[in-house]
């Protein structure tokens, strides 16, 4: 498929384009996406119980191929295979259609990812960007809350519900979050004007100067390719809660409420057996891969790398084909470092309750997103109006964020402490009761046996 | 769907705003089969949203009938089926048992016997509390505490294994005394193990005690007043963690437990968080016990010469020991034949889970498993 598309695109670039190559890379890249999503799911599943296995002191999958590599594929052939349960009484038609709702918009949000400078969907579409990524992103939650209304089980129908509270919920910063980002790429522009296409706030993250332009190897390592003007370092907050919305968004520990498996046995998935239920396993490491992948574009520069721009930018097939798979492979390297990120937290944290987490999100995540736009664009005001260019903004904007990434960790945990102490009022204040009454049962039996009678 | 969730147990909520959208309090039955009800518990929940309004625990899922197997069997016999009873703990229920027989026939165990039923009691109680705070991660959703508490306890069973050549329905104790001595370079394998696991218990430490959210999902959840806890009944750590200073093992020492010094581990905060706690630092105070009765292990006989048909004599006698999740006792009526009259099991399990309704009644219903796991409840032990 890669091979493919990197012929297209030699040909494209001899020939002029027309339709009919538009045509073709747009085929290329959906299949690449489609490829992409489902072979990235089974990857990943057998990456996450391999890492997890490492972290818990365990093997993991063995058995099935050398090292258990096959073991995800045996599983996808025994889903296949299964029957196809109904309960009684489920709403047939929801309950069929939910997976497919699930599914869908995960595999549709790869339209606006460019895998490299070649496979990605042509012409304008690519221009909506982020706006896209978030519309399809919260479809997602149609599928959980039809999934779980159509099941008639109780486990369900609350793990529905809880879905749609914390995804709608977990959205909102998750915006707000990456309009740091967008004002960011305004800035940049000069123009005033900046842009949410995925691939535009990627080029962005590549500026023009660099320690010895011009020079050949040089050029070659950091053409396209320069990772302190990625927008990590200038908004680390900003990733990390878009990484935060992004667990949250995918269901993932610490915030899988959803399908708390302690609570709700397996939440809305519970009554699904089969195939079905292994496409919203799909779905949820599909939107994994997708968070991931908007998180190392709009923050990581995407897939540029060492040798990207310059190798596609020699006009030539051979080198033009080698520079794309370097970019598709820099991509993916990136995307499953943060992967490794969601599989590390994962094995660490425990379950946050359902009004902690809606805390976390209106109380914490929200005020501190909207201040930081405000910050940024007082930033901005006040050294445009000292007439500093754009990169001393941006230095002085990734140290004052710097500098709200440790108020952020210090507000958390002071707020941690302040619910905990709030929860802990009753025992406290009975305890300065019975200390000033003197009634502390004395440590005999005797004294245990009087403290008995209320 | 909403006809089929209503049952006949809900009440409509009277609503004088919305007469179209009538709001219903939701019941729910969790369990038996459900992964954190540790065993067959069901839980019949009343909600309110995710707010529990009324919880009923309905037990005897499990039961087998373990007090009339004993009256059924030769007293000697009975040993093994007191394993089954709390199985994470089978140690500390033949201890129990044994201990009952031989206050009934006047029998005190040679010194060697009694340093040996401490040692694998206290290996035994490190065991289950691994097992309760493995379990009780699992419940809050932490993936990783269970399976390294497991592999640490998987040590211990091994230990068991080369001591009673079992794992886990050990037979091991005999009344007036155990039933063999110690392999050859059992008790180094035993200090080995026991450092490892000092170090492995410090990165347990870390991992969830240290933990915010694991902080904040226990403090304050699930608290329990000092005269409710003793009007209860409560014992063993779900006691200590309110504050009240009770260890049978200080209190009414019995055995190897006479000569040595048992720091009891209170807690006053009351809460799950105060319960985990103490089951951590009575792990340490476990360890610090078995090398202590590795240091001072007496020579000499391993048991009193007892015949294999044992006859208590006419009478009847109560003996308790701390186990693991509480005061453990047998009460035992012989009349004088092969085979017990009566024979009565006191299992904390089933006293300790008295209090979950009160508990529970108003905490959301995540909190729920947070609290059930607190209490480290065994149905093996509560429907016996």
């Amino acid at each position: 498929m890669i091979i493919s598309s990197m012929l297209v695109h030699s040909v494209s670039q001899a020939s002029n384009t027309n339709i009919w190559l538009d045509i073709l890379q747009f085929v290329v890249a959906f299949l690449s996406f489609f490829g992409f999503v489902l072979t990235s799911a089974v990857i990943l599943i057998l990456a996450e119980r391999k890492i997890m296995a490492y972290m818990q002191d365990r093997v993991g999958p063995v058995h099935t191929g050398p090292w258990g590599l096959l073991q995800t594929v045996a599983d996808v052939g025994k889903l296949l295979m299964k029957e196809d349960i109904h309960a009684a009484q489920t709403d047939k038609t929801l309950f069929i259609l939910a997976p497919s709702v699930f599914l869908a918009p995960v595999i549709a949000a790869f339209a606006v990812l460019p895998l490299s400078p070649y496979v990605g969907v042509p012409g304008t579409a690519l221009a909506t960007g982020i706006v896209y990524y978030v519309a399809l992103s919260s479809i997602d939650v149609v599928g959980i809350v039809m999934a779980g209304w159509s099941s008639n089980n109780k486990y369900s129908l609350i793990g529905g519900l809880r879905s749609a509270a914390q995804m709608i919920s977990y959205e909102l910063p998750l915006v707000l979050a990456l309009i740091g980002v967008v004002m960011l790429t305004s800035i940049l522009a000069n123009t005033g004007l900046g842009t949410i296409s995925i691939r535009d706030i990627m080029t962005y993250q590549a500026t023009s100067a660099y320690p010895g332009r011009g020079v050949g190897f040089w050029d070659f390592v950091f053409q396209g390719f320069t990772p302190w003007a990625w927008f990590f370092l200038q908004q680390p907050l900003m990733i990390i809660i878009y990484y935060i919305c992004g667990l949250a968004e995918t269901n993932r520990a610490p915030f899988d409420l959803p399908e708390a498996e302690s609570e709700l046995v397996a939440g809305y998935l519970t009554e699904y057996s089969g195939m079905r239920w292994g496409l919203f396993f799909l779905g949820e490491y599909g939107n994994m891969t997708i968070v991931s992948a908007i998180a190392s574009f709009l923050f990581l520069g995407g897939f540029s790398g060492p040798g990207v721009a310059f190798l596609t930018g020699l006009n030539n097939i051979g080198w033009g084909l080698l520079g794309n798979l370097l970019a598709i492979g820099y991509f993916v390297t990136k995307v499953y470092l943060l992967c490794f990120v969601f599989i590390w937290v994962r094995s660490t944290l425990p379950r946050l309750r359902a009004d902690q987490l809606m805390q976390f999100a209106w109380l914490i995540l929200i005020p501190v997103t909207l201040f930081n736009i405000i910050v940024t664009a007082l930033i901005y005001l006040i050294m445009n109006g000292l007439g500093s260019p754009n990169w001393l903004f941006q230095i002085v904007l990734g140290i004052v964020n710097f500098a709200m990434l440790i108020g952020f960790i210090y507000i958390v945990g002071r707020a941690t402490v302040a619910t905990t102490r709030r929860a802990q009022a009753p025992a406290i204040r009975a305890q300065r009761r019975a200390n000033a009454a003197g009634q502390l049962p004395e440590k005999t039996s005797a004294g245990v046996a009087r403290g008995g009678q209320k | 769907m909403a006809t089929n969730q209503a049952t006949n147990f809900s009440h409509p909520v009277s609503d004088d705003t919305a007469e179209e959208i009538k709001s219903q309090e939701m019941l729910l039955n969790m369990g038996p089969q459900h992964p954190s009800t540790h065993g067959v518990l069901r839980l019949v929940l009343m909600l309110e949203g995710e707010t529990v309004v009324d919880c009923t625990p309905v037990i005897g899922y499990l039961h087998r009938g373990i007090e009339k197997i004993l009256e059924n069997r030769p007293v000697m016999g009975g040993i093994r089926y007191m394993d089954n009873a709390d199985y994470l703990s089978p140690m500390l229920n033949e201890t129990a048992y044994a201990g009952a027989v031989e206050q009934l026939m006047g029998i005190e165990p040679p010194r060697r016997a009694q340093y040996i039923r401490l040692l694998t009691n206290e290996l035994q109680r490190i065991a289950s509390h691994l097992v309760a705070i493995g379990t009780y991660g699992l419940d809050l959703g932490a993936f990783t505490p269970v399976l390294w508490t497991f592999r640490d306890r998987e040590g211990i069973l091994s230990l068991f294994e080369a001591l009673g050549g079992s794992r886990f329905n050990v037979n091991y104790m005999r009344v007036g005394g155990v039933l063999h001595d110690f392999p050859r370079g059992w008790l180094k394998e035993c200090e080995v193990f026991l450092d490892q696991l000092e170090k492995n218990m410090v990165e347990l430490d870390i991992l969830l005690t240290a933990n915010e959210i694991f902080e904040s999902r226990t403090q304050g959840v699930g608290y329990i007043d000092q005269q409710q806890a003793v009007a209860y009944g409560l014992t063993g750590p779900v006691l200590r963690a309110s504050g009240i200073n009770w260890d049978l093992r200080v209190n009414r020492p019995y055995m190897a437990y006479r000569e040595v010094a048992v720091r009891p581990q209170v807690r006053q905060e009351g809460d799950c968080f105060a319960r985990y706690m103490v089951r951590m630092q009575e792990i340490t105070e476990s360890i610090r016990l078995c090398r202590i009765a590795i240091d001072k292990m007496p020579g000499g006989a391993i048991g009193t010469r007892t015949p294999i048909a044992l006859r208590p004599p006419r009478g009847e006698t109560y003996f308790a020991i701390e186990s693991s999740k509480g005061e453990l006792g047998v009460y035992f009526i012989s009349d004088g034949g092969e085979y017990p009259w009566r024979a009565k099991l006191r299992g904390p399990s089933f006293v300790n889970l008295q209090i979950l309704p009160e508990m529970i009644r108003g905490h959301k219903m995540s909190d729920t498993v947070a609290i059930l796991g607190s209490i480290d409840i065994v149905l093996g032990e509560v429907d016996r």
